[in-house]
């Protein structure tokens, strides 16, 4: 009601300035801003007559504000009707139950009237139950996010996540080429380039064969070496038969510098989460033996109810830059499982890098 | 020859160092990247450079436009252009200009010592060649109405060894057949190709590739 005279009494003061395009936008603010202290009147009324609890800063456009004052106005006429006809009924039933007992009222009637009675009482709650619903879904709209904005919201993660989860694909199959093309490719060439000059050495220089033949020799065990860590860096087949704890005692073996490793899993997790789990410490290893000069990595897996919690600190020089190639990849990686990653890597160190990923 | 390697795995660049030397050539420099490659080209004017195309900075194709630029400037030096794999439109740059004393085969190719060294010497003396692979790709391009399915597989043979470079001596050798009749082979093919009669033989490569390309 209040809103309804609100509106008419200011909105038609206003209207002038509101069709008058040079004070429009003053005349627009500050209808709004009464409308908005209004409609915190409305927000307190739904948190104490039926607990809605609104986030705190959550602050909606001066549109809004207005439109929901003016639905409001609307439903809350519509409320004081439907609650007046009720009352209305109430009388209308005692006149009949006055006239029963008096004796004034033959058995037809009497059905009849309340057959109508009942309809009409039945519409009539039908239309506060609706008007409730419609009065929550409106200050749901207007006073938090409301379904369709949670719902969007959720959709544009999934479609940055997806995007970012092909990038990193794509990034990593870049990544093999180049392993195979620069290490195992070039290799294998120039093997065939030494045995070829073995074959041409043969009638030219005899014993020079031998060399040749001895460095083909220990080329292909080179190529077989490279191979095998090739294949490795692609994908750890110990995850699948020996399971997280053994992989990543792999990369504690391979890192040249001392590894401190906390292990507190004590039950199966998801392939998915012991994957992850697996590249962003291997990432991370990586990372900080080639670039921050650590002397020393920590590496601590522990599950927090559903989460498992994965922390690789190095005591190097920090400075780690969260939008390179492989931390964008890691990112991504985690947040296609709904998780999180923290890089805190000060310059001068030390770089603490934190994954959150839901076991779920 | 005086000849300039630029190759960026040290593993196959001292590879083919040694190889060239064994061969008696004289390797005057061996870099691996292509902003060096141009500095040592100005420097020491090689007969021959052999040049892998995927290359430092930027390892895309900074080979080939190194080579690219090394044909504007001193068109008088022989180049041998390694690729990864069949890039036409590589090819097609390379030959555009000028088919004489022009290379490109395939990195792989070089495993194959005796067919490396024969390329670099039909290069050097003032030839072509051109990878196999990458002839058997372009002819395999034949699609309904493409003048080449009228071509008869002897004719389509002798097509494929002429566009790599070969002599009509080194053609009758290759595919057992005399030499006159590789001659005719190759009137026949020209004019099913409507090609001119176009003196000097890398020219008439030119004129094939640019016909495939077409």
């Amino acid at each position: 009601m209040l809103g309804f005279l609100y509106l008419l009494i200011v909105g038609t003061a206003m209207a002038p300035f509101l069709l008058w395009p040079r004070t429009r936008p003053g005349a627009l603010a500050a209808l709004a801003s009464g409308a908005r202290r209004l409609a915190g009147l409305d927000r307190a009324r739904r948190f104490v007559f039926f607990g809605d609890r609104f986030p705190e800063h959550y602050k909606s456009s001066d549109q809004k504000v207005l439109r929901y004052l003016a639905i409001r106005s609307y439903t809350g006429m519509l409320c004081t009707i439907v609650v007046g006809l009720l009352g209305f009924g109430v009388i209308l039933a005692a006149v009949l139950a006055m006239r029963l007992l008096q004796g004034r009222l033959d058995l037809q009637e009497l059905l009849t009237q309340a057959l109508l009675g009942g309809v009409l009482l039945f519409l009539d709650v039908q239309g506060i139950y609706s008007l409730a619903v419609l009065d929550a879904r409106l200050a749901r709209e207007c006073f938090g996010p409301s379904e369709r904005e949670l719902l969007r919201q959720r959709i544009d993660e999934l479609a940055t996540s997806r995007a970012a989860v092909l990038q990193a694909v794509d990034a990593e199959r870049r990544r093999i080429e180049r392993d195979l093309h620069d290490g195992i490719q070039q290799r294998l060439v120039a093997l065939a380039m030494l045995l070829g000059r073995a074959r041409r050495s043969r009638g030219r220089n005899p014993e020079q064969v031998d060399a040749l033949l001895h460095q083909a020799h220990q080329e292909s065990q080179e190529v077989i070496t490279e191979l095998r860590e090739a294949t490795w860096r692609i994908y750890p087949s110990a995850l699948d038969s020996l399971g997280l704890k053994e992989a990543l005692s792999g990369v504690s073996e391979r890192c040249s510098l001392p590894i401190r490793m906390d292990f507190e899993v004590d039950r199966v997790l998801p392939q998915t989460v012991e994957t992850a789990a697996y590249f962003v410490v291997s990432e991370c290893v990586t990372n900080a033996a080639k670039h921050s000069g650590a002397t020393a990595i920590t590496i601590r897996l522990a599950l927090h109810g559903a989460v498992l919690v994965v922390r690789v600190e190095d005591n190097g020089t920090g400075g780690a830059d969260p939008s390179g190639s492989g931390l964008t990849g890691l990112r991504s990686r985690v947040s296609a499982l709904d998780g999180l990653l923290h890089i805190d890597s000060p310059l001068g160190g030390p770089t603490t890098i934190t994954a959150e990923l839901p076991c779920a | 020859m005086r000849v300039i390697l630029a190759e960026d795995s040290t593993l196959l660049r001292e590879g083919l160092v040694r190889l060239l030397v064994e061969e008696g050539h004289e390797v005057v420099a061996a870099v691996g990247d292509a902003v060096s490659l141009m500095k040592e080209v100005e420097e020491r004017m090689p007969d021959m450079v052999v040049v892998d195309i995927r290359m430092p900075p930027t390892h895309t194709d900074d080979g080939l436009r190194a080579a690219l630029e090394i044909r504007k400037r001193w068109p008088q030096i022989s180049l041998l252009v390694l690729s990864q794999h069949v890039e036409r439109n590589y090819a097609a740059q390379l030959l555009a200009s000028n088919a004489e004393r022009v290379g490109y085969l395939l990195k792989d190719r070089v495993a194959q010592v005796e067919e490396f060294l024969d390329a670099l010497e039909r290069i050097h003396a003032g030839g072509a060649a051109i990878d196999p692979e990458v002839v058997r790709q372009l002819v395999i391009r034949t699609t309904h109405g493409d003048p080449l399915a009228r071509l008869t597989p002897r004719e389509r043979s002798v097509l494929e060894t002429l566009a790599q470079g070969h002599t009509n001596t080194a053609i009758a050798q290759k595919l057992h057949i005399s030499l006159s009749s590789v001659e005719k082979n190759l009137n026949t093919i020209f004019d099913k190709l409507d090609l001119s009669h176009t003196a000097g033989y890398s020219r008439r490569i030119l004129a094939v590739l640019r016909y495939l390309e077409s």
